[in-house]
């Protein structure tokens, strides 16, 4: 809690003196905000052995400096202080107490150390003692602006059989700028900081009790009535608190107490938030990963236990390589982008469509999204490489298996990207098939193909691409509505590259939750054919090949999200749970 | 809801009729009976009957309004003049309002007909106010006195007292002061302003002279008496005297007593920006709304005034001039007394309400101060006095009728039950119930009423501007990848809770009201029409959209607590009682927590003990102090010398001692444990605080014998030993002891210390202790069975050594269940010290310890003697471990926390605090010892742990999440996030002028741009939005018409065909949460897209993006929380 509590006393001689002042320091940046996720941070939380290091500029007001400079400090003259005005002795560094979940500190001091404080503080002691008037005297107030502060003040007394009225007047005070924050824990802090004084009142009492059992001051004072002040003046009149309640360890004691209700108070209320859920895309990524990490540690520990499709892991893994460099599981992937900026690859899908001429780019892309197998030969890799990357931004991350280059052809179940080198043979029916599409990059038989559209980008000039597939999309034919979102998104050169980016994160989460609807009434529910079709025209999706494509993305649902749906109860046949 | 005439008695000036009772307008559930009490209470019984069967069961609030006197909220404006001293200028004590048949006659005799007849028409025994519709006859009013202004009370001097302080003060805005005043119980809250002073000329200065009438002129005491009053009131004017208002300056500098100049370095600070926190996309807006809350209002590096409030009161008409040199001489104050119920439930749960919703009576109180200003600038302007003074009284008396009734309303109003959001988020079990009705009912709503667009129209603008729903879609980025793809609780927002602590009621009140776009607007959303259950449906409803995080309410204790399965936590005495409840038919439970002490025993180092004397040397840290501890046996340099060894060969010896006492846990007895540890219970009993060291060497020779006869095998015993009467010693010094409470009370205490001593661990103390007298019992039975000289001080033993001879006794059993926390707990302990030294070893000890554990609780069934050995084993070889050597490091701590994971309970325990008790009780080694002066050197403070904490954690129910959803009221009710109405006519007459006050008066403590209100009439079947920025469009309209945007309605139509496609519930809603983020994301785009452009083209939108330009306010409202840069384009 961003709060100051402090222990006040009247003194007769000095009047409002503050004695005792617990701060909380808490790390310069909140937690968590270090750790990996926030790129954006401008240096991450230093975490060290010991706990957490303060900023400089925090650190300059620690005592550390504030000590050294005693004769600076901003408290009052020694020669103004007299026993009763003084909690720790001259030259104590104070206390403080590390709560390392939390990475606060609680500090404590006479006085604070930085300057605006100690007056905030001394402001706040003097107000709520010799100016806030309170019934009874004893008892809770709240008091402050927004210039000094907002004080909780709740004033007692304390027995002293040498003091004048036998009681002393104190005061502990919370001192907060949310002012809000403060009045919302009356009555919290009201019910502690009670039970504090109640406590140190009853050791005082006890004190006293023992005094007056000893030596009986009422007595003594009546005796010597016509000196009433001699005593005090012997230096008996400014007792420590210490001496009041018979507690040498009062501030430690005092310390914890106000640490710990600090950290009460602070975490009295908390909240619960909800947050989004992730994305498909974001949870197949972290499949991925965990996959990925069960099976290289399967690979430390053991024989290396074959499993039939690993090869197509294997790739996959290689393509989170890159969206999470962490696990560098194939170096010249990351490489590549950096060494092979210039040569001949695709930048983006607006390119490739450039590249390619828009119809062809038009049946590749039908191609890719729905799911059929999509054959680059070339001599090139990263060239294939980089088609791949740009072309599977069209789909869910879940959709894409990428077999990068091969030298042989490999069936579609494993892949539906698939890279050859040019003198592969591919089987002819595949090549006849509608549910393949061949790109092939050869070289261009003239230079001047594509000459005003790519003066900088010599290095594509080079190749002519020739794109087949066994039944070529029909130039009348619709298509899922989602491409031609896609292609509008691409024509449109007003629209910037992340503007496209995050386009196609909607269009394709805007169809995941199609794909998530119609799994659920499909598979879960296993519901008739009939309500199928009214679902699918009720997500509009009714058109053949929507509905084909929806049927692929199905297949990139996470296994998370599919395991959910399957494991929550069905729910009772509507018709009961409906009326 | 009861539509109503609070009880206004005929005393002093309760008059809070307004315009409403003019009204013809059936209300709901309208009472005719005029007690307040026993309306309320009848009220109570009809709403539960009456909304039995309706599908939105109205809670008729959460806090009973039974004992809360309407009359009973006082007010007193006081003035504070250099030359003139304080002043009463008003107080509705004093007030006393005039019987209405002496107006009445008054009235007539004026011959003012339709005045007479009006106010007959205004019912009952109140006085009618300002209303538009009467308006006319209230000038005539006016001209007769309703009001008699008596002598103020008796304590009136003592609060003004209160409110300046009894020193002036030099701060030019305004100051707020609270006071609770014991008895009789109220609580005071108060305003301290500086006046602005205008520069006034001839006979405004009357003002001044009416108000000094009021307070000293005797005779208007005669007014009422006198039948005649207007005669009365001439005359008065006769006998106050006119004297010229202020006197020039005195100069400026001349009460700059206490002031704080704001200091050059202020400023700057003012321009250092904050280290912004993650921008990353989950939940971004909750979480950067809150950092920068907390950082705005920290401490750590001074104070940042954050916004100016140089509030003044205004004592003149806006056209005159203010007077700088005049401003600072002048103070009002205004204060609200509230009258707190006598009885104590009564009285705590106001004061819950008055400090959970602090910011809406803060808010009303500065409504009510713009009244006074405004009356006391507009009766200025009578010449004859004793008018002004009436007039001046009535709009007073009047502004505080309105206050009194807005915030008894505000207490009092019916609330929704089940807020949709709130309770799928909190309760797990029901939810598929939930989702089943909350569907049921949205599908209604939009096949009956949106064949207008009518309730796409409401959604898309509570979707505009109530924008909390928006983190809540957000998706996350990185997901644990074990959990469901659903929603949760966001872990970077309770991260900063932790280390950031800011207010989360705070938090809570701008997400309601929907304050954390860009720029930041305020928006509350009334249902108005005259089908009750129709409205109460739409309310329902929409309490899914409008979102806020729901509130937990965390007890943090330090002490341990104990056993599972009972009511005794954490040395708190949580008792339950069923009571009859008074109002309710129904019992409710009483749950009582007895808080455990308030002081917190600070754990100290040993070094303290050579300066035990001496208190304030107790920080120096020399080597002699060391072993100046006083304990002058032969053990001690013993274990001193061995403590100096290097760790590994200790925790060897250790841990093979520790495996070997949980192996031979069945050869040892039981009686053994029991005396070694009781030995020194014993002793400690006996002895005085004072005399701990005196009997210190007597008590170790004793341990010692003990050791040396029996339990000569074990390999350290003379350190557990000593290390027990040791530890004693420091826990003494800790001076709890001297605890002021009953014998009783003392004699728990030692008990604890005593208990300290054994196993010092001091947080298990209390749970040990809180199941005192069952433990005695089993203990008297245990002497017997046992040699040992058991007492019922020994809870230690009991709790530990009880068991064997427990066979047949199901009582013993179920201490021994009490006692498990306990247990667990020292294990726990046992096994983090364990793991300190070293971290290689830590597995096997680990193991170690869960065998043991499971071995524990595996016994713990049939209670056989295996359990017992187990534990006994454990224990006593627990001092041995605590004897160990433990660095001042916390390596390893975080090993402790996962074994104490295991335990059943809902805690966190913070190793960080905890754990470190060793530290004060153990000896530091010399490398420790080295790193502590060398940090002395360095002026380090003294390191002291905080215990252990423990947290229970309950569902706060009072939170504006619960309150500020209301239901079908009786009337408007400005800080509502969400109610309904019968008909807009208060509407009309108040929405403006509430928001114009939110945005000048945020109750969000930060500035806001916009006030907002949403209305719905489903009686017109339309939909708008009144802004605190555009003035009322004409007299039909109270705002402008809403945009549908087919985002909204499109997702409309699927959910509800999905739902008749029979989809399941919780599906549907799934999917609607997935519509909504699909809306997030097309912001997100939006966003993207303006970033380039500064103009937008709609049709690029529309063709490409699937945006059109009706989704462009929702979309673009919804960017502002992540893109502020959006609404600086957009709007």
């Amino acid at each position: 809690m961003n709060a100051i509590v402090a222990l006040c006393h009247f003194c007769e001689l000095h009047g409002p003196r503050t004695l005792f002042c617990t701060e909380v320091l808490h790390s310069p940046l909140p937690q968590g905000a270090g750790s990996g996720d926030v790129p954006g941070q401008n240096e991450p939380a230093e975490e060290e052995e010991g706990g957490i290091q303060m900023s400089s500029r925090i650190r300059s007001h620690s005592p550390a400096e504030g000590a050294s400079a005693d004769s600076s400090s901003p408290g009052p003259k020694k020669s103004d202080m007299c026993e009763g005005c003084r909690s720790l002795a001259g030259g104590h560094p104070g206390y403080v107490s590390h709560d390392k979940e939390t990475s606060i500190k609680y500090v404590s001091h006479q006085h604070p150390n930085h300057p605006q404080l100690f007056s905030i503080v001394r402001q706040a002691c003097v107000r709520s003692l010799s100016c806030e008037v309170c019934p009874g005297r004893e008892g809770p107030i709240f008091f402050g602006d927004e210039q000094h502060g907002f004080v909780f003040s709740h004033t007692f007394f304390i027995k002293d059989s040498l003091a004048r009225g036998f009681q002393r007047w104190y005061s502990i005070i919370t001192i907060m700028m949310d002012r809000i924050y403060l009045i919302n824990s009356w009555p919290f802090l009201l019910g502690k900081i009670r039970g504090i004084i109640d406590e140190l009142q009853g050791k005082a009492l006890k004190v006293f009790e023992a005094e007056q059992f000893g030596c009986p001051q009422r007595a003594q004072r009546m005796n010597t009535a016509f000196t009433p002040f001699l005593h005090q003046r012997n230096g008996n009149a400014a007792r420590s608190l210490t001496s009041l309640t018979n507690d040498e360890n009062l501030w430690a004691c005092l310390h914890t107490s106000f640490a710990w209700l600090l950290k009460a108070c602070g975490s009295r209320l908390t909240e619960k938030l909800l947050e989004g859920a992730p994305t498909e895309d974001t949870l197949v990524q972290m499949e991925k990963l965990a996959d990925l990490k069960e099976e290289s540690e399967g690979w430390d520990g053991s024989e290396e236990e074959e499993k039939p499709s690993s090869q197509p892991d294997v790739v996959e893994g290689q393509e989170l390589s890159k969206s999470s460099p962490e696990t560098s599981l194939m170096p010249d992937c990351n490489s590549w982008n950096v060494a092979h900026r210039r040569l001949s690859v695709f930048r983006s899908l607006r390119h490739m469509r450039q590249v390619l001429g828009a119809s062809a780019f038009r049946m590749l892309a039908w191609h890719v999204l729905m799911g059929n197998q999509v054959i680059w030969k070339a001599q090139d890799m990263d060239l294939v490489q980089s088609a791949f990357d740009v072309l599977r931004t069209m789909l869910p991350i879940g959709c894409v298996r990428v077999i990068p280059y091969s030298d042989q052809y490999e069936e579609a179940y494993r892949c539906n990207f698939l890279g050859l080198s040019p003198h592969v043979q591919i089987p002819p029916h595949i090549l006849a098939s509608e549910f393949a599409v061949l790109v092939e990059v050869r070289a261009a038989t003239r230079s001047s193909l594509y000459p005003t559209l790519f003066d900088d980008e010599q290095s594509l000039n080079k190749y002519e691409f020739v794109v087949t597939s066994g039944s070529p999309v029909a130039a009348d034919r619709v298509g899922p509505t989602i491409l031609n979102k896609i292609e509008a998104a691409l024509t449109n050169q007003n629209l910037s590259v992340d503007v496209v980016d995050q386009c196609l994160v909607c269009l394709k989460e805007e169809w995941m939750n199609k794909v998530k609807v119609l799994f659920k009434f499909t598979k879960v529910d296993s519901r008739p054919k009939e309500d199928t079709q009214k679902l699918l025209s009720i997500l509009g999706a009714a058109e053949e090949d929507n509905v084909k494509l929806l049927k692929f993305w199905m297949t990139g649902l996470s296994k998370t999200y599919k395991s959910h749906l399957m494991s929550t109860v069905r729910s009772p046949t509507s018709s009961e749970s409906r009326n | 809801m009861c539509g109503g005439t609070p009880k206004t008695a005929n005393g002093t000036g309760g008059q809070i009729e307004r315009a409403r009772n003019n009204s013809s307008v059936p209300l709901g559930n309208n009472l005719s009976c005029t007690q307040l009490d026993e309306r309320i209470r009848k009220s109570l019984r009809d709403e539960s009957v009456s909304c039995a069967n309706k599908v939105t069961r109205l809670l008729q609030n959460s806090w009973s309004s039974s004992e809360f006197d309407l009359n009973e909220i006082r007010l007193i404006v006081y003035q504070d003049c250099e030359r003139r001293g304080r002043q009463v200028l008003f107080d509705s004590k004093a007030v006393r309002k005039i019987d209405e048949a002496v107006v009445q006659k008054m009235a007539e005799e004026a011959s003012i007909k339709t005045s007479a007849r009006n106010c007959q028409a205004s019912n009952g025994n109140n006085i009618s106010s300002h209303s538009p519709s009467i308006s006319c006859m209230q000038n005539m009013k006016e001209q007769i006195p309703k009001y008699q202004y008596t002598r103020p009370a008796s304590d009136v001097n003592m609060l003004g007292e209160m409110m300046f302080g009894s020193v002036a003060m030099s701060y030019k805005g305004s100051t707020l002061k609270i006071h609770y005043i014991r008895s009789p119980p109220q609580l005071m809250i108060s305003k301290v302003f500086s006046a602005r002073v205008g520069s006034f000329s001839g006979s405004n200065n009357n003002l001044q002279d009416s108000f000094e009438y009021i307070n000293q002129d005797p005779s208007l005491g005669k007014l009422s008496s006198n039948q005649n009053g207007l005669g009365t009131c001439r005359s008065g004017s006769n006998l106050a005297h006119s004297t010229p208002v202020d006197m020039p300056s005195r100069g400026q500098n001349e009460d700059r007593d206490s002031g704080i100049a704001r200091s050059a370095s202020l400023s700057s600070l003012l321009v250092t920006p904050f280290p912004s926190p993650s921008s990353s996309s989950s939940s971004s807006s909750s979480y950067q709304r809150r950092w920068l809350r907390s950082q705005t209002t920290s401490l750590e590096n001074g104070i940042i005034p954050r916004w100016s409030t140089e509030e003044m009161f205004s004592m003149a008409d806006e056209s005159c001039s203010s007077n700088p040199a005049m401003v600072r001489r002048k103070k009002i104050a205004i204060s609200i007394i509230f009258s707190l119920p006598e009885k104590e439930e009564a009285q705590r749960n106001f004061q819950d309400f008055f400090f959970s919703h602090f910011p809406l009576f803060e808010s009303h109180m500065n409504k009510l101060k713009y009244a006074i200003e405004k009356a006391m600038i507009s009766c200025r302007k009578i010449a004859e006095s004793s008018q002004r003074v009436q007039v001046y009284i009535s709009r007073v008396m009047d502004a505080l009728g309105e206050f009194r009734v807005t915030i008894w309303n505000l207490y009092s109003v019916p609330r929704i039950a089940e807020p949709v959001w709130l309770n799928m988020m909190s309760s797990t079990l029901e939810k598929n119930q939930l989702c089943q009705r909350f569907l049921k009912e949205f599908t209604f709503l939009i096949e009956q009423i949106n064949k207008n667009q009518f309730f796409a129209a409401l959604l898309t603008a509570v979707l505009t501007y109530h924008l909390a729903w928006v983190p809540t879609v957000m998706p996350v980025d990185h997901p644990p990848i074990k959990a469901f793809s659903e929603k949760r609780t966001s872990q970077s927002v309770n991260m900063l809770a932790k280390s950031h602590p800011y207010n989360p009621l705070w938090a809570q009140l701008g997400d309601l009201y929907g304050a954390i776009g860009s720029p930041v607007r305020l928006t509350r959303t009334v249902i108005v029409g005259k089908r009750k259950e129709l409205v109460q449906r739409l309310l329902y409803v929409l309490t899914y959209f409008i979102r806020c995080s729901e509130l937990q309410e965390n007890q943090l204790t330090w002490s341990e607590k104990a056993g599972e399965g009972e009511q005794v936590l954490n040395g708190s005495k949580i008792t339950t009682a069923l009571e009859k409840g008074e109002v309710e038919e129904s019992d409710y439970v009483v749950v009582t927590v007895k808080n455990e002490p308030a002081l917190v025993p600070p754990i100290l180092p040993p070094k303290n003990d050579g300066s035990k004397n001496n208190s304030t040397a107790e920080w120096v840290c020399e080597p002699e102090s060391t072993q100046a501890v006083p304990v002058s046996s032969k053990e001690k340099s013993e274990t001193i010398g061995k403590d100096s060894q290097t760790s590994e060969t200790s925790v060897d010896c250790l841990t093979s001692n520790f495996c070997k006492g949980a192996a031979d846990g069945r050869k040892r007895t039981v009686t053994d444990t029991g005396i070694i540890s009781y030995h020194s219970e014993e002793s400690s009993k006996l002895e005085d605080v004072m005399d701990v060291k005196k009997s210190k060497n007597q008590n170790e020779r004793k341990v010692e014998k003990q050791f040396s006869s029996r339990s000569s095998a074990l390999p350290c015993p003379e350190r557990s030993g000593h290390r027990s009467s040791h530890l004693e010693k420091v826990t003494f010094q800790i001076g709890s002891s001297a605890s002021p409470e009953s014998d009783l009370e003392t004699h728990r205490r030692e008990m604890e210390e005593n208990l300290n001593t054994l196993i010092k661990n001091p947080e298990v103390i209390h749970c040990a202790s809180s199941s005192t007298n069952l433990t005695v019992d089993a203990s008297q039975k245990q002497e017997d069975g046992c040699e040992a000289a058991f007492t019922p001080i020994s809870k230690h033993n009991v709790c530990y050594a009880q068991i064997p001879p427990c066979e047949e006794k199901e009582s013993i059993l179920n201490q021994h269940m009490e006692s498990k926390g306990a247990e667990v707990n020292l294990i726990n302990s046992i096994s983090s010290e364990l793991l300190l030294p070293t971290n290689n070893i830590e597995t096997v000890k680990l193991t170690n310890m869960k065998e043991n554990r499971t071995l524990c609780s595996g016994n713990l069934e049939n209670c056989s003697s295996d359990c017992v050995e187990a534990h006994s084993a454990v224990k006593q070889d627990s001092p041995k471990v605590c004897a160990k050597d433990v660095p001042y490091g916390d390596s390893g701590r975080k090993t402790s926390f996962r074994v104490e994971g295991d335990i059943p309970r809902n805690e966190s325990s913070d190793s960080a605090l905890g754990a470190s008790d060793e530290e004060g009780d153990c000896c530091i080694p010399d490398e420790v010892h080295h790193n502590i002066s060398k940090r002395l050197e360095e002026f380090a403070e003294v390191e002291l742990p905080l215990p252990r904490s423990n947290t229970i954690s309950s569902q706060c129910v009072k939170n504006f999440g619960r309150s500020l959803l209301g239901g079908y009221c009786h009337t408007y009710i400005p800080d509502l996030v969400l109610h309904g109405i019968n008909n807009d006519e208060k509407l009309k007459q108040y929405l403006l002028a509430d928001l114009f006050h939110a945005m000048h008066h945020p109750v969000l403590d930060e500035p806001i741009a916009e006030a907002v209100c949403i209305i719905a009439d489903t009686d017109k079947w339309n939909v708008q939005v009144a802004t605190s920025q555009r003035k009322m469009m004409d007299g039909v309209k109270l705002g402008k018409d809403v945009l549908v945007s087919s985002q909204v309605s499109s997702l409309l139509q699927s959910i509800l065909q999905l739902y008749k496609l029979n989809v399941p519930a919780d599906f549907c809603i799934m999917h609607l949460e997935d519509r909504l983020q699909e809306m997030y994301l097309k912001s997100k785009m939006l966003s993207e897209y303006l970033r380039g452009h500064t103009r937008v083209h709609v049709k690029e939108l529309g063709i490409v993006l699937g945006i059109e330009s009706n989704d462009l306010p929702l979309l673009a409202a919804i960017a502002s929380t992540h893109s502020p840069y959006v609404a600086q384009i957009l709007l």
